[in-house]
């Protein structure tokens, strides 16, 4: 008798990224996966895969976590300050686990590089969207008169962009005072 | 005593690419003594666990790969040149795995293996205190080294991590556009007057 799921396929998704964010890809097998969704493992080989899980996951983090967090940043209005809040909170949801284990998109990038062109085009998007909200803040920091050379923007951008991935890795190792000195410091070069 | 057929140090250089390649916890103790040759009695009893391993495996990377590297920031030469060179050195490094393996390591396992957090933090304040030296000789950061190694670790981070999905243009834009921001810092903040 075929098993009949009584979970959707998106709930599937939504319990499947939290696994792949603390564990990695690599790091969770078909079985692991299957005992986490609380299904059984030929519905793993069968019907959604780990790789469809995967992909879906990443979608799921863009929509849910990164998505609405830069439409926020993008809609504030105090340009450099905003900034600063913006990555105050990145440093809570990261000391507080409401980011379970660093950035899903940064690991991700670490663990799999460019190993497929459908994560690669995933990154694309992703990086695509935090360099806009980052110009976006900078175009409005540049409005209030709090940069002295706008020329350099694009380069501001571009440095703005290593900080999701120098945090990444800084939180895992260092108190909370000394991660909000090291913001404070990073935004002292966009001058 | 029973003779050791076998050189540690040579049995933990072949797990790094293992690690590298699965991560952790996607490696087996079968894969290990696979590749290594050695059973799986003698790597227990060596090592004591797959930690065990992991542990070791980093210490011999910074032996043998990530000291050389660290030595190209004592070489004579132009700051930035001499900044790129190093971040690059991971970068394009002949060996089959681009990038750091410390950060690699930490990027998966920093968050619930205290000795995996110690283990990267010792490495990233060592690259400090070699930045630190060298920063201390430079006309443009001698008068706040410090300030200057902290952002130059984290733009070896973000390098060890984003520039590894980057072409070879991206890249070295990428770290020559990081050096310059925080080279070109006016010290004010940096010293606090």
């Amino acid at each position: 008798m075929p098993q009949v799921l009584n979970q959707s396929y998106d709930q599937l998704v939504e319990k499947a990224q939290e696994l792949f964010w603390t564990q990695g890809y690599k790091g969770v097998t078909a079985k692991e996966l299957a005992a986490y969704l609380d299904v059984s493992t030929s519905v793993i080989y069968n019907k959604f895969t780990k790789d469809m899980l995967f992909m879906d996951s990443l979608g799921y983090y863009t929509s849910n976590y990164s998505d609405p967090f830069l439409k926020q940043l993008r809609e504030t209005t105090e340009g450099l300050d905003s900034l600063r809040d913006f990555f105050y909170a990145l440093i809570d949801a990261l000391l507080d686990k409401t980011f379970p284990k660093s950035c899903l998109m940064v690991n991700t990038v670490v663990e799999m590089r460019n190993a497929n062109q459908e994560i690669t085009d995933v990154y694309q998007r992703y990086f695509e969207t935090l360099t806009n909200s980052y110009k976006v803040v900078l175009d409005k920091a540049i409005g209030l008169g709090q940069i002295k050379y706008p020329e350099k923007k694009n380069e501001y951008a571009e440095f703005l962009l290593g900080v999701i991935f120098s945090m990444s890795i800084l939180y895992k190792i260092q108190p909370k005072e000394q991660l909000i000195e090291f913001i404070d410091e990073q935004l002292s070069f966009i001058e | 005593m029973r003779y050791k057929e076998y050189n540690t140090n040579n049995v933990l250089e072949k797990c790094i690419p293992i690690f590298w390649e699965k991560g952790f916890r996607g490696t087996s103790i079968q894969e290990i003594v696979k590749v290594t040759g050695v059973n799986r009695f003698s790597l227990y009893h060596e090592f004591q666990n797959k930690e065990g391993i992991l542990y070791n495996a980093l210490k011999i990377y910074q032996e043998r790969y990530g000291d050389v590297k660290f030595e190209i920031l004592s070489k004579e030469g132009e700051l930035p040149a001499i900044l790129q060179e190093f971040y690059l050195s991971f970068l394009q490094s002949k060996e089959k795995h681009k990038g750091c393996f410390y950060i690699h390591i930490g990027t998966e396992l920093a968050d619930d293996d205290p000795k995996i957090k110690s283990l990267i933090k010792d490495y990233l304040s060592r690259l400090e205190s070699v930045l630190i030296k060298r920063l201390s000789i430079e006309e443009k950061t001698k008068n706040n080294p410090a300030f200057y190694a902290r952002h130059l670790v984290a733009l070896f981070c973000t390098s060890m991590s984003f520039c590894l999905i980057h072409s070879e243009k991206q890249k070295q834009h990428h770290i020559a556009n990081g050096i310059e921001v925080i080279l070109t810092k006016k010290i004010n903040y940096a010293t606090g007057t």
